[in-house]
């Protein structure tokens, strides 16, 4: 199931509180932590309980983690695949 | 909190926790300790303190930042002796932590009289975030924790070429708690996360900074402002777990005492900037200068904490 990418990143902006950014700024393949979106450890601790509460999926371990956090593009396809298993 | 893709995460470390012991020295202590107990390792560590104060300035120094702060009738001798009395309780607290390795966790008397409310707490099964400080003998405080029942993780680094040894290093067995390292994916928030929804144990520090300058605010401590972390509060705020402030204590020459200061529950909602944390970092420190009023020479920052600002 095709997760709604424009959806996504409108959650992570409201949820994690990011100002002065819109959900057409943040680009599908740009790294979410360090350089591209600017994200950092703390807002990990945010984004994992931000993803269970919406889409009720959870991030179990590092290897989840780097696999999900790379991208919208590959946060969008982490979701899609949990929810289609 | 630290993140090895940013650089810049570790601007704010001032500190380094790696002994200034060679291995000899370390293996010489432990060889005392086999042959004649903490008597005899405390023996030597008398006169070995008194040659690295009187000696080695530089050693010296390091305890003066604190001290400066901590009491204000300080003269050139009476700082000699405090940094001598600071390092020596140091010192008797590394010989500890290695007698329980060696000799075994009963040759202690440990004080907790929290010990219903801590386990009432753990049962609530949101997880338990115990918020320390470099005082005390932090390693007893974990190793008197195994009446829980939960497994008790600890976030902490272990420093290259470091030759010091945590106390269960010295046995074959199963180390009583796991580690977590800063250094590693995201910080390791994704397994502190984790550790908590298992309703588990995680001890984090809270008087030393490391990783982004954000993620750390201003404080009030010893009558300067100083940079505390308040990434322990975020945690407790993202999972609802509750945040015990946790301190240990040497009494005597075998006896701590555990105190379990405060409990603190942080909303959530709490947003990016640290302001709405302030409040929770203060009550914090509020508990460090009393810690740090009652027991002035067990409180190891050999470091400008002040400096930063």
């Amino acid at each position: 199931m095709a997760v709604n990418k424009e959806e996504l990143k409108e959650i992570i902006i409201k949820d994690l509180f990011l100002e002065d950014i819109t959900p057409a700024e943040i680009e599908d393949d740009a790294p979410l932590f360090g350089e591209g979106l600017g994200l950092d450890s703390l807002d990990a601790v945010e984004l994992v309980v931000i993803i269970q509460k919406h889409y009720k999926i959870e991030i179990k371990d590092m290897d989840e983690g780097r696999v999900a956090f790379n991208s919208i593009n590959s946060l969008a396809d982490f979701i899609g695949e949990k929810q289609a298993s | 909190m630290e993140s090895s893709e940013n650089n810049q995460e570790n601007s704010s470390k001032k500190w380094t926790s790696r002994s200034i012991g060679s291995s000899f020295q370390h293996r010489f202590f432990y060889a005392l300790i086999h042959l004649g107990g903490r008597r005899l390792a405390y023996f030597f560590l008398y006169f070995i303190v008194a040659y690295y104060i009187i000696f080695r300035p530089s050693i010296r120094r390091k305890s003066y930042y604190y001290l400066e702060r901590r009491f204000s009738d300080n003269t050139f001798l009476k700082m000699m002796f405090r940094s001598y009395r600071l390092s020596l309780e140091l010192g008797k607290v590394l010989i500890d932590r290695a007698i329980i390795g060696i000799l075994g966790y009963d040759k202690f008397k440990i004080s907790f009289r929290q010990r219903e409310t801590l386990r009432n707490l753990v049962k609530e099964g949101k997880g338990v975030i115990f918020l320390m400080a470099h005082g005390g003998c932090w390693q007893t405080a974990l190793a008197a924790l195994s009446y829980l029942n939960t497994r008790v993780n600890m976030v902490m680094r272990k420093e290259d070429g470091d030759v010091d040894r945590h106390y269960f290093e010295h046995q074959s067995g199963e180390s009583p708690f796991s580690t977590i390292d800063p250094d590693g994916y995201l910080g390791g928030t994704l397994e502190m996360i984790n550790v908590l929804k298992n309703g588990e144990v995680l001890c984090m520090m809270g008087d030393r900074v490391f990783g982004n300058l954000k993620n750390n605010v201003e404080a009030e401590f010893l009558g300067k402002k100083a940079l505390f972390p308040f990434s322990a509060f975020k945690v407790a705020s993202v999972t609802g777990a509750p945040l015990v402030v946790f301190f240990t204590s040497k009494q005597g020459a075998d006896k701590f005492e555990l105190d379990l200061a405060d409990v603190i529950y942080v909303p959530e909602n709490m947003g990016r900037s640290g302001e709405k944390f302030k409040p929770y970092v203060n009550r914090f420190v509020e508990h460090l200068e009393k810690y740090t009023e009652a027991h002035p020479f067990q409180f190891f920052n050999f470091y400008d904490m002040w400096e930063q600002l």
